[in-house]
């Protein structure tokens, strides 16, 4: 027998590394640390199991807890709340972003390297150790509480730690870097030649940034919004350290039904409800950008 | 050499549109453009030709206002340009890969200007469909530039600008982005173009080719300044330094002095010069004829022919001297009783005496 005859072509394909072996490592990665657990997820989420000295009797598919969660008003205000940091964390974002992605679109050299340090720097550095510099910042004897103490301002120090505010210029520092990233590799391939006729055909600088700057960075700004929103919707650590734990928003709920209560089942179905409405809001967001960039591109001649 | 001491006016009186008083332009420590003046006509296609390198793209780009001059004066139309920003200048201009916005379909990218100066909706789809009646682009209004293909491409740019009845086309390399073949046939429609709506052009290009087909005159640059200002034809015929004569067509070389006002070429005749001492000249390959040694015509200046090739109807020859200088002489196909082959021996003879150029050596 040939040796072609005992390699197929599946066998040449594997051999020669192309089609999709070369992706299977990262596969199998991936169904091990994210689909793995995710089923468990489901299977705790949607069943009921009896069980006794920790011995499964019986396990069935169920709604008993998802049917729980919903009829909770709890569940309905901690997601209602975190919709809300997320989105005005992600248009916060985009509205402090884009003014720092134009700067570095129509800077020099050094602009723009500073404004890249700046933007990579705090990715670079823990979430947590931000977060707590926040404390250091914000707190009863913070730098913001003392200033204004020594500047007479106020005479007792403001609360500003452990609330909503707190948590909301949390999540705006954090994510604001994921923001400018993407609008910034929109501006890296920005054609300059397009301001240059913009300006030529009679545009202001604002009427150039409106007409083409902005239209052509759309999908940067649904890119950025789709992760920022993604991140912030699903974190754990700024709600948790600045809320001061009393601040609950969907992660921080997860965190507590597991941790503190041990209902995993509890858990389990608010952690499935966070991804679904995650992905509706990733869609949405999809749609919106779509809808942005069909908006700007009309010819209206 | 003071800077105004190379600018002809080509025998046009009339009071120029553009002119460019002894501009100047540094980056660091090199001077881009170097007290360069410059101007031109009402309705005259002007060409700016140089190497890469020679000014031509930054002299362009200080009259649309996209940089600005380190000295010296831009007027338009009488109104001097130095504190015009760029959306008022009455320039528009047409990029090199024509910078047609992405995101706006054709009537959306013709309209732009119109838009930006706030005309009424009503009128600009009146202006727009005119304008692109004038390039020949009617119906291509709701494509968007992608789907163009490079000739429509350079039409939209061109429809773009002159919608808004600029007082001068600014033309930067404009056929770069479009293949060779089309290059010829476009050039000569965009020069009809351009007459057909009476605008006044100045166009970059380090094509001679270009240069030649498209313009009225011709602005030969070297090192930031204007080295020779006049017609095509003069241009060619008639260059004043060996730069220019070396850059527009091609020319064979050689060194030689003057006597008594002449210049002995090598096949025996004399040329007359007012230059004097050591003298560069120049002689065009289709000024030199070429016979086979072994006619009765031979001559005393002989080579071995080395190549010899058909371009169109002319025929092109590579004679080597025994120095081992190459010349290029051309002929017309069928010149010769019998086609010398190469490696037979030539001998060489100048058409016209006086059609050779004669420069002082560098």
């Amino acid at each position: 027998m040939t040796p072609t005859a005992l390699h197929g072509p599946f066998i040449d394909r594997l051999l020669s590394g192309r089609g999709i072996w070369p992706a299977v490592p990262a596969i199998i990665v991936l169904a091990i640390v994210a689909v793995i657990p995710f089923m468990v997820l489901l299977s705790l989420g949607f069943s009921d199991v009896v069980s006794s000295r920790g011995v499964i009797i019986s396990q069935e598919f169920s709604l008993r807890h998802l049917k729980a969660a919903l009829s909770d008003s709890l569940y309905w205000t901690t997601f209602r709340r975190s919709i809300g940091l997320a989105v005005t964390t992600t248009l916060l974002c985009m509205l402090l972003g884009f003014p720092v992605a134009y700067l570095y679109l129509i800077g020099g050299k050094w602009t723009r390297r500073i404004i890249l340090v700046l933007t990579i720097a705090p990715i670079l550095t823990s979430g947590i150790v931000r977060t707590y510099a926040w404390i250091v910042i914000l707190g009863g004897r913070g730098v913001i509480n003392t200033t204004l103490m020594q500047l007479g301002l106020i005479d007792q120090p403001v609360r500003i730690i452990n609330t909503h505010w707190a948590v909301l210029i949390g999540m705006v520092q954090i994510h604001l870097p994921i923001m400018i990233l993407p609008l910034i590799a929109v501006m890296t391939r920005h054609d300059t030649r397009l301001d240059e006729a913009s300006a030529n055909l009679g545009a202001t600088r604002l009427g150039t940034l409106r007409h083409v700057i902005l239209p052509l960075a759309t999908p940067g700004l649904g890119t950025g919004a789709a992760l920022v929103f993604t991140l912030s919707y699903t974190t754990f650590v700024v709600p948790q350290l600045l809320g001061g734990g009393n601040y609950l928003n969907a992660a921080t709920m997860v965190f507590e039904q597991v941790v503190y209560a041990l209902e995993w089942n509890k858990g389990a179905v608010t952690a499935v409800i966070l991804m679904a409405t995650c992905l509706i809001g990733l869609i949405g967001i999809a749609a919106l950008t779509n809808l942005a960039t069909r908006w700007t591109r009309a010819g209206r001649s | 050499m003071p800077g105004s001491a190379s600018v002809t006016t080509g025998g046009d009186s009339a009071s120029p549109i553009v002119f460019i008083r002894e501009i100047i332009k540094r980056y660091g420590a090199n001077t881009v453009l170097d007290r360069c003046s410059l101007a031109a006509h009402e309705g005259e296609i002007l060409t700016l030709l140089g190497p890469s390198g020679c000014g031509k793209t930054t002299l362009l780009r200080c009259i649309a206002g996209f940089i600005q001059p380190d000295g010296g004066a831009i007027s338009i139309d009488g109104a001097d340009m130095a504190q015009m920003p760029v959306n008022r200048r009455p320039v528009g201009v047409v990029f090199q890969s024509y910078a047609l916005f992405p995101h706006l379909t054709v009537a959306g990218n013709v309209g732009y200007g119109l838009r930006m100066r706030g005309v009424a909706k009503s009128d600009i789809a009146q202006r727009v469909k005119a304008a692109l009646a004038s390039v020949s682009l009617s119906g291509l209004d709701d494509r968007y530039p992608a789907q163009l293909s490079g000739g429509q491409q350079q039409r939209v740019a061109i429809a773009r600008v002159v919608v808004l009845q600029p007082r001068v086309l600014l033309l930067d390399e404009p056929f770069n982005a479009l293949d060779a073949k089309l290059r010829g046939s476009m050039q000569v429609e965009l020069r009809h173009l351009i007459k057909q709506l009476g605008l006044t052009a100045l166009f970059v290009t380090h094509d001679q080719e270009e240069a030649m087909t498209l313009s009225d005159r011709i602005a030969v640059m070297r090192a930031g300044r204007i080295e020779q200002l006049d017609r095509p034809d003069a241009i060619y015929d008639r260059p004043t330094t060996a730069y220019v004569a070396d850059f527009i067509g091609a020319s064979n070389t050689w060194y030689s002095r003057v006597d008594g006002g002449l210049v002995r070429l090598p096949d025996g005749q004399t040329v007359s010069t007012t230059h004097s001492g050591d003298v560069k000249v120049m002689v065009r390959p289709h000024n030199l004829v070429l016979h086979r040694a072994s006619s009765e015509r031979a001559g005393s200046w002989s080579g071995k022919l080395v190549f010899r090739r058909h371009v169109g109807a002319m025929m092109e020859y590579e004679v080597q001297l025994p120095d081992g200088q190459a010349i290029r002489a051309v002929g017309l196909h069928g010149d010769q009783p019998v086609e010398p082959s190469p490696s037979e021996s030539v001998t060489l003879a100048v058409r016209n005496p006086a059609a050779c150029m004669v420069f002082p050596a560098a």
